[in-house]
């Protein structure tokens, strides 16, 4: 007897005192997840027309398109899961890091066989995600290799498919998510969310592995160790976006952490001092691409950085987490 | 309203559980869970030893028939050694060993020739082609290494993971597949690879050069399989390192099944292994690419997983093992979560057994890889959302034993800042 009455304890405070995640959930997909991802689409798809009215890989247009775009993506690129994971759309749009040269070699690949699946964008979906999406792009755009290798007929058909590719997939998951955005809130038994804590936990999930990815891959891949920093680890390097992506990943993340601390004014102020200083340093750094981690005094800087995203780490795993009575389940940097 | 329903009816299921079942000693489940892990790799060290014994024919007496006993102890090896891998990201002692036995993906260009298709050096590594079996001698960062004899310790401390890259691979089953198999040329076609018995033949029938040095270095990695195998067997046994890290913090411990049941199907096996290779539709990027056995390490890695849950391990001479079980933590909780976990579990093994079968019975894995087979990326596919669907329900047992908070003591990069320089 004595066992129930601990039981029926143990189960009462949890639902007497469960909170309210409905008005958190909501707020995250109307301000932080739709308008992102509408942001992609549109600008998604200037970059694919434009590169129908100029594929020259030195267009000024062009690369300001690409850019917008590619700036779209890492700003949203933390929401891992639901719409973007359909059919590999994530993978598609950007596939790095890139460990073993997958995307210089499917490229070449395209281009000395010279593929037929440029002219179709069905077919063009068919092949490796590592010839498609921003980093594909990136070599045809900026790396030498790739200047003059085929022909500047193939080049250009190359390049407007992998542009509207980019489109067709940011379109996808920015239609997918409007009725996805419901799930959040609708939760159930035979619901993609059993209860609003697991939906909850995805949102949570989506901020501690884009600090990881942040932290341990876009600054820890190019720091390397310190008798060997690898700079040409460096993210999206070719177009000196490294730096770039760190800052609007942090923006991004500090927008999605400060919603999901509301109820928590502590917390929230923690993270706004963390991220304002993570923010800041990453903006007063002045290495794009991170080539200075070969040296001691450009490693330090950027080392420092990793600090302060390491700050922010620890403020969501002992404080947010536990806050919200939210564990940090799975995430696909799981593994090696 | 629909709350207060569900309120009072998860209490009306707490009560009826506690009726039902009573929760087993968290410590026995941890000796049962490291009982396993015992018999496991004490099988995966049996099953080395006869690897071993077949490779010292093939090199004494070098035929077709003495590399296919060599190749078939490989197969073999594989079956127990797979089922440990659920043991590697919850405890720390096994993750941190790993990479000496089962490291992947490999430049094989490293250790010994390869077909001009392979390239040269890389971006990321420029000792891709090193080819140390033909070279007795060469630079590695800056240093001049003698490599007139090649040992264990050659292998073990100058060669694995030279110049920091991970896949400088000169140890491990995956070493020594190559070794036995060689690269396979097939693309997407039928066949593994290749590798004449003659590339261990002495004097003027030996092909592909350097017989002698590739016999020692296939004998040396061989030995160190065997030496590492042992060491970790040991660390299980009473005593054993490895059994008494789990025992220090109980909950720490269940947790520690947990970790590794969900990061080995998410993460690792889903994702490094599964959908990366249907993604990049590569022929090559398959685990065990040169054997095409990449069919079995999957299986298998499933199949460690449910035998963990349920805590039930039968070894490779026909002993059972079993006793408390997480299964029997999680009835004790919460049956239904309990059912959902078994069913996720035999559902993942029906998908991986029919990506096994289908194999089986002459469709390659590789050739399920390649590009616009629906019928292979659906067989691949089957396998991922199996495992990624028991991941969410991993989790949710996590949750309903308060296991929630665990993972935030003890990270080295959280609590202790500084760590992250050292």
């Amino acid at each position: 007897m004595r066992k129930l009455v601990l039981l029926a304890a143990l189960a009462l405070p949890l639902t007497a005192f469960a909170q309210d995640r409905e008005p958190i959930l909501l707020d995250i997909a109307q301000s932080h997840i739709l308008p992102s991802y509408a942001r992609l689409a549109d600008t998604a798809q200037v970059l694919s027309e434009t590169a129908k009215a100029d594929c020259a890989p030195n267009s000024d247009a062009l690369r300001a398109a690409y850019a917008d775009a590619f700036d779209s993506w890492i700003s949203v690129s933390h929401m891992r899961f639901g719409p973007s994971e359909v059919d590999d759309r994530a993978f598609s749009l950007a596939f790095w890091p890139d460990t073993k040269g997958f995307t210089p070699r499917a490229l070449s690949r395209l281009i000395d066989d010279n593929d037929n699946a440029v002219q179709t964008a069905a077919e063009f979906a068919e092949t490796s995600v590592a010839g498609r999406g921003f980093f594909a792009l990136e070599q045809m755009l900026y790396d030498p290799a790739f200047a003059d290798q085929g022909s500047a007929e193939y080049r250009c058909d190359l390049i407007r498919a992998i542009a509207a590719d980019i489109a067709a997939n940011a379109t996808a998951i920015d239609t997918d998510w409007q009725t996805y955005a419901q799930s959040l809130t609708r939760t159930g038994e035979n619901s993609r969310y059993r209860n609003d804590d697991e939906a909850m936990q995805e949102m949570f999930k989506a901020l501690s592995t884009g600090l990881e990815f942040t932290a341990d891959t876009r600054l820890g891949r190019p720091l390397g160790s310190f008798e060997r920093p690898r700079p040409k680890r460096a993210e999206a390097r070719r177009s000196a976006r490294s730096l770039r992506h760190v800052e609007l990943s942090l923006i991004a993340l500090q927008d999605l952490a400060l919603r999901l601390s509301a109820d928590h004014p502590d917390v929230t102020e923690d993270f706004q001092a963390a991220f304002d200083r993570a923010i800041q340093r990453a903006q007063s750094l002045g290495d794009p691409n991170f080539a200075g981690v070969s040296t001691p005094e450009g490693r330090f800087r950027v080392e420092a950085l990793q600090q302060t995203v390491s700050d922010i780490r620890r403020i969501a795993n002992t404080q947010l987490g536990p806050a919200l009575g939210i564990g940090a389940g799975f995430n696909s940097l799981d593994g090696d | 309203m629909t709350r207060f329903f569900a309120a009072t009816s998860a209490l009306t299921l707490c009560i009826a559980s506690a009726a039902v079942a009573d929760a087993p000693a968290k410590a026995d489940v941890l000796a049962n869970y490291a009982n396993i892990a015992e018999a496991k790799y004490d099988d995966s060290l049996i099953a080395a030893k006869k690897l071993q014994a077949a490779v010292n024919a093939l090199i004494e007496n070098p035929s077709d028939a003495t590399l296919n006993s060599a190749r078939a102890a490989w197969l073999a090896a594989r079956v127990p050694y797979q089922q440990t891998e659920v043991y590697r990201f919850g405890n720390a002692i096994v993750d941190d060993w790993e990479g000496k036995v089962n490291a992947w993906p490999l430049d094989e260009g490293l250790i010994d020739y390869v077909d001009a298709s392979y390239g040269g050096p890389s971006d990321e590594n420029e000792f891709a082609v090193l080819n140390v079996i033909a070279n007795p001698s060469f630079e590695l960062s800056g240093e001049a290494v003698d490599a007139s004899e090649i040992t264990p310790e050659l292998l073990a401390e100058t060669l694995h993971e030279a110049d920091g890259i991970e896949a400088n691979v000169a140890t491990g089953y995956h070493a020594i597949e190559f070794l036995l198999w060689g690269q396979d040329l097939n693309g997407h076609g039928t066949g593994a690879g290749n590798r004449p018995w003659s590339d261990y033949a002495q004097g003027d029938d030996c092909t592909g050069g350097n017989c002698d040095r590739r016999a020692q270095y296939l004998s040396a990695a061989t030995d160190l399989l065997v030496s590492d195998l042992e060491w970790m067997a040991a660390q299980w046994q009473d005593g054993g390192a490895a059994r008494a890290a789990l025992a220090e913090n109980e909950a720490a411990g269940i947790s520690a099944i947990l970790t590794g049941m969900g990061s080995l199907s998410y993460g690792e096996t889903a994702g490094e292994r599964m959908r990366l290779g249907v993604m990049l539709n590569d022929p090559e990027e398959e685990h065990s690419c040169f054997a095409d056995n990449t069919h079995n390490d999957h299986y298998y890695n499933g199949v460690g997983i449910q035998n963990v849950y349920l805590g039930t391990y039968t070894r490779i001479d026909g002993t059972p093992i079993s006793g408390a079980s997480l299964s029997d933590l999680v009835i004790a909780s919460d049956p239904a979560l309990d059912t959902e976990m078994k069913m996720k579990l035999a559902n993942t093994m029906l998908a991986l057994g029919l990506m096994k079968s289908t194999a089986e019975a002459g469709f390659a894995y590789d050739q399920m890889l390649e590009r616009g087979n629906a019928g292979g990326e659906a067989l691949i596919m089957g396998g991922v959302n199996g495992l990624v669907d028991q991941t969410k329900t991993i989790e949710r047992i996590v949750t309903a034993l308060e296991l929630d908070q665990i993972e935030f003591e003890g990270s080295d990069s959280l609590d202790n800042p500084d760590a992250v320089f050292q």
